[in-house]
């Protein structure tokens, strides 16, 4: 009966997938059925340390989610690091809305497992679920208004 | 690099196209299975899609559009064959009539008057033309007969691209996520941007094909409607405007296939009319049973289709080269027949847009 219960209730609670998805404010505010309408769509991968998630200049397809592990995004040149990302962090998410090329390269620097969502499983939520489409895209732009007013503090700190 | 690596790389390479040769004619039947159901997919997708996004459910959206396409193919099917039958049964109640014959000798009398003398020996006898019409006639039961029992092997690919296509519509994004799967990390974005692009071409290519044979289609409609106002009294306008439409996705040769069931039915329908018999076009050009309507008005729907509906509904981008629509036909004809020659111009489109994106990725390989 356990067993049972657990493959039914507990398993979707437990499920690492899903409860990264909801720690990244691009997903909050979505539905049960929501959050498992993009588990069905993302893809799970897994990187050995050292390994290159992708590399600067790459043209960028989507965004990272951690599950595991740690992720160093860094300047290939100069080798300096301009973050280092752990679990339920996010990553690249500015490529969900435009093709432009990688700025940085983003590197595991111990064995990790992400989660990648991609510009055109994006595309594809806004086509057959244009509400759940609608509710991310909103997300995504509170996310990039909050980086923009983080910037132009800095700038303003600067300038001061 | 290493000139034995070179060498070992291209036995390899030979060596795998041998056996692709040998193989092939063996899993053919699955091949084309397979490129079927991957064009029925794209086609059906965006509507399966629309659909799920009404009621909820993929698996009755696709259960829905498939069984209401089916359903349109037999009952478009029955209702022509049967009004097919009736008009080949009226035609050869026409041509026993001795009216035929006469206004028939009449013609070819016309004919021999105006034809130079050197090329009088290929004008044939009415009587001749009667009997040949007659025994094809017989003949093309016979034919379409032979053609069921022979449709054995087209019917179990039809029934497996159907089941095919329904299984991968219902999990078209699973399928989709496992193949991603396989990708290793270092092709992984590149890979995606394949995949999305080669599908996202696709589907636009051949849902632009598919608009633009409707646009033939209603085109034709209206044309043969326009000359029935003028008396061409061409039955059955609905259906030869759906093959003209069909016939259109075979490019240079479609449009004559499309013009042929609309000038059979005008010569069928007005045996015995002198009005039609002496009509003429464009003031003094002889147009015997509107022969030369229906030629132009094919013509101009041609044109309208080539010039405007097509450039703006399938794009530049899948556009393909003169020549190798004609490659591409002449090989999906030997190959396959009229179904291969159907399907030669999709799969070039589908083939261009997979070497254009490898192109790309070749291109960007310093990057990945």
């Amino acid at each position: 009966m356990k067993s049972l219960w657990e493959n039914y209730f507990s398993k979707s609670r437990t499920d690492p997938i899903k409860l990264a998805l909801e720690s990244v404010p691009i997903f909050y505010d979505l539905t049960t059925s929501q959050i498992k309408e993009i588990t069905r769509l993302v893809h799970r991968r897994t990187y050995k340390k050292g390994e290159a998630v992708f590399k600067k200049n790459a043209p960028g397809e989507g965004m990272y989610i951690i599950i595991s592990g740690e992720i160093k995004i860094k300047d290939p040149k100069s080798k300096m690091i301009f973050a280092t990302l752990s679990k339920n962090n996010f990553f690249g998410e500015m490529a969900l809305l435009d093709e432009e090329p990688r700025s940085a390269i983003a590197e595991a620097s111990e064995p990790s497992t992400l989660i990648g969502f991609f510009r055109p499983d994006l595309m594809t939520l806004v086509s057959r679920f244009p509400e759940l489409g609608n509710k991310i895209l909103i997300n995504l732009s509170k996310v990039l208004a909050e980086r923009l007013r983080e910037s132009n503090k800095i700038l303003m700190e600067k300038s001061d | 690099m290493d000139p034995l690596l070179k060498i070992y790389r291209l036995f390899l390479t030979l060596v795998v196209l041998v056996l692709l040769w040998i193989i092939i004619p063996f899993i053919s039947p699955i091949l084309i299975i397979l490129i079927l159901s991957f064009i029925f997919t794209s086609i059906f997708l965006p509507s399966v899609d629309g659909l799920e996004r009404r009621i909820k459910s993929r698996a009755l959206s696709v259960l829905f559009i498939i069984g209401s396409t089916i359903f349109l193919i037999i009952w478009f099917l029955g209702v022509f064959m049967t009004n097919f039958s009736i008009q080949i049964k009226d035609f050869s109640v026409k041509l026993r009539q001795q009216e035929f014959a006469n206004i028939l000798n009449l013609l070819t009398e016309k004919l021999k008057s105006i034809t130079p003398d050197f090329l009088l020996n290929l004008v044939p006898d009415s009587a001749e033309i009667i009997n040949s019409i007659q025994n094809s006639l017989s003949s093309l039961l016979q034919n379409i007969l032979g053609l069921v029992s022979a449709t054995g092997n087209i019917l179990f690919i039809i029934i497996m691209t159907l089941i095919f296509t329904i299984i991968v519509l219902v999990e078209y994004y699973n399928f989709k996520k496992s193949i991603v799967k396989f990708i290793p990390n270092k092709y992984f974005e590149i890979g995606l941007r394949l995949i999305y692009n080669v599908e996202k071409q696709v589907s636009k290519y051949l849902q632009g094909q598919l608009l633009a044979a409707s646009t033939v289609a209603i085109l034709s409609i209206l044309g043969l409607l326009i000359l029935n106002k003028t008396g061409a009294n061409i039955t059955l306008v609905i259906f030869i405007g759906i093959i003209a439409g069909f016939a259109n996705l075979i490019p240079m040769i479609g449009p004559f296939v499309g013009m042929v069931p609309a000038i059979l039915i005008a010569i069928m329908n007005n045996i015995g009319n002198e009005y039609a018999l002496s009509h003429q076009v464009l003031g003094n050009v002889p147009s015997p049973f509107f022969i030369i309507d229906i030629i132009l008005m094919f013509i101009i729907v041609q044109q309208i289709d080539n010039n405007f509906v097509t450039p703006l509904v399938v794009g530049e981008s899948t556009g393909l080269h003169p020549l190798i629509v004609m490659i591409s036909l002449l090989i999906g004809g030997i190959v396959m027949g009229p179904m291969g020659m159907l399907f030669a111009v999709p799969a070039a489109g589908v083939l261009k847009v997979i070497i254009q994106e490898l192109n790309f990725i070749y291109q960007n390989s310093h990057l990945i």
